[in-house]
């Protein structure tokens, strides 16, 4: 049975594979993908804390990308609950805080903390499925690239890159670590004893350093100087990349000002 | 005379506990050579290979590449001289895919479009890996990984290569193929390797590390029938060198 460590290398791996797959949407440039998915997540957390209605048209974005991308429905739902527990941690006591009665289901009362909690849930829900279709149609090193090119400071960049190479190898370290112990800890479910554990991720945390540094030492040799530098460049295309863009924030500018899902009622009504 | 190509001297180095790895080593490697480095687990052989590439500091003697000194101002210099391929080649296989990767060196370099993917075509192509540019490096075999990180140093044009354990975890087959593509290289060799029949095969001269030091330098055939020297340095003679009985085994029928 696999651990999550190895579950964990999986998604990273497949996450890749994913984004080197060919489609509409990975042949968008990253730096139009980038700019777009922030502009998302300005627009989503502009709105009211008690927005939910508001909200739900921008979810069209997340839609038509996984629609166009071909990508599976089931792996991006996946990868987006991966979030699910700190968008709960973060909204879980509003609840708690403001009790005031603000809308009604039927004979349910929610109370305008219910009402912020699920404005929190659906929102974030969709900034992640987002960053995360982000990730899984473009290229890595695209991706960080882009991140350059759009004016984030080199340092930082380098560094998100190496976080995204070493975390496999922590995860493929931990993966290893765990299945030693519970192999010559027979019968004993599995469990971690306190007393193991610290030693074990000492352990864990210097061996993964140590691949960490024979990584940089393989970079160094082949001329790395502090900057990657990708070898399929995207050339920024103003007829697929500008559209892409000009279309999407025309929508969300849309969405933010006028109220759709009411002037959909209102159509429905008559 | 031409001087050797790769000239070490008296080469001094400890690790950060102050343990000694490298002890007075002093060797010479001629241009196109092929030399075996062998020596028991911590002999220094890695260690070694790492001092000539400038990946580890600080240690004391002279390393000259070519007429190069080894200092922290032509560190970059040597390293556009010398291919190193690491013992594990997950260690070199960081980019998303083979292409990517074997491109990484020449990019850094300066060679970029045409240029480059002509450079990244040639160095698959040598190593008989041209159909794997766009498979990322994770999902490769043990064998395709170490194709691909030797087109990796290939693809940087140079003139130096220097091997650590290149056939550790390759199947006999693929562990051929590696011995047949070595010897065919017409790069200046230093190979670093438990594998001593690959070192036969390959390499017309060695040297024996032990404790940090060289314990003997010269026809790899003549070190290897050496029972004693190789007893000393808690070796032992390759397979094909064992006689007629070597290796051999009961059928079971």
């Amino acid at each position: 049975m696999s651990s999550p460590f190895g579950r964990g290398i999986g998604n990273v791996n497949s996450t890749r594979d994913l984004a080197l797959s060919r489609s509409p949407v990975h042949s968008v440039d990253a730096r139009a993908k980038w700019v777009v998915t922030l502009a998302l997540a300005v627009t989503v957390t502009s709105f009211g804390k008690y927005d939910i209605s508001r909200v739900m048209p921008l979810f069209l974005y997340p839609f038509v990308l996984t629609a166009l991308s071909g990508l599976p429905v089931q792996a991006v739902a996946k990868r987006s609950a991966a979030a699910l527990p700190f968008i709960l941690l973060v909204g879980v006591f509003n609840p708690l805080i403001d009790r005031e009665p603000m809308a009604g289901l039927g004979p349910v009362v929610l109370s305008g903390g219910w009402v912020s909690f699920i404005s929190i849930l659906v929102r974030s829900t969709l900034i992640v499925s987002s960053v995360v279709l982000l990730a899984m149609t473009t290229r890595p090193d695209n991706l960080f690239a882009a991140l350059e090119s759009l004016g984030v400071p080199s340092a930082l960049v380098v560094q998100l890159q190496f976080m995204n190479r070493y975390i496999d190898l922590l995860a493929g370290e931990a993966e290893r670590t765990l299945r030693a112990h519970s192999l010559r800890s027979p019968g004993k479910g599995g469990g971690i004893p306190v007393l193991v554990s610290g030693p074990m991720l000492g352990g864990l945390l210097l061996r993964t350093m140590d691949r960490g540094s024979r990584i940089h030492r393989a970079m160094v040799s082949r001329g790395f100087d502090g900057a990657v530098r990708t070898a399929r460049p995207s050339p920024f295309s103003p007829r697929r990349d500008g559209l892409f863009v000009c279309a999407w924030l025309a929508y969300f500018a849309l969405a933010r000002f006028v109220d759709l899902p009411g002037a959909l009622l209102g159509v429905i009504g008559g | 005379m031409r001087g050797p190509y790769i000239d070490v001297r008296e080469l001094e180095y400890s690790y950060p506990d102050g343990t000694p790895a490298l002890r007075g080593v002093s060797f010479g490697v001629g241009q196109g050579e092929a030399v075996g480095l062998v020596g028991a687990n911590g002999a220094g052989k890695s260690t070694l290979l790492l001092a000539l590439t400038g990946l580890i500091e600080p240690f004391s003697g002279v390393i000259d590449i070519g007429g190069t000194v080894l200092s922290k101002g032509m560190v970059r210099e040597i390293r556009r001289r010398l291919g190193l391929i690491f013992q594990d080649p997950e260690d070199q296989l960081f980019m998303p895919t083979v292409f990517d990767d074997v491109a990484f060196g020449p990019i850094n370099q300066g060679v970029t479009g045409e240029a480059l993917a002509a450079r990244v075509a040639s160095a698959l192509d040598s190593v008989g890996a041209g159909h794997l540019a766009d498979r990322p490096g994770y999902r490769l075999s043990g064998g395709e990984k170490r194709s691909a990180a030797i087109a990796a140093v290939l693809s940087m044009d140079p003139e130096i290569l220097l091997m650590d354990e290149p056939s550790s975890g390759l199947d006999p087959k693929s562990r051929r193929a590696l011995i047949d593509l070595l010897a065919g290289f017409p790069h200046t060799r230093l190979i670093a390797a438990h594998d001593l029949d690959l070192v036969l095969d390959v390499c017309p001269r060695t040297i024996v590390l032990h404790r940090g030091e060289v314990a003997a330098d010269g026809p790899t055939v003549e070190i290897f029938r050496d029972k004693v020297l190789l007893e000393r340095c808690s070796l032992e003679p390759p397979l094909s060198l064992q006689g007629p009985t070597a290796g051999a085994g009961r059928w079971i029928t």
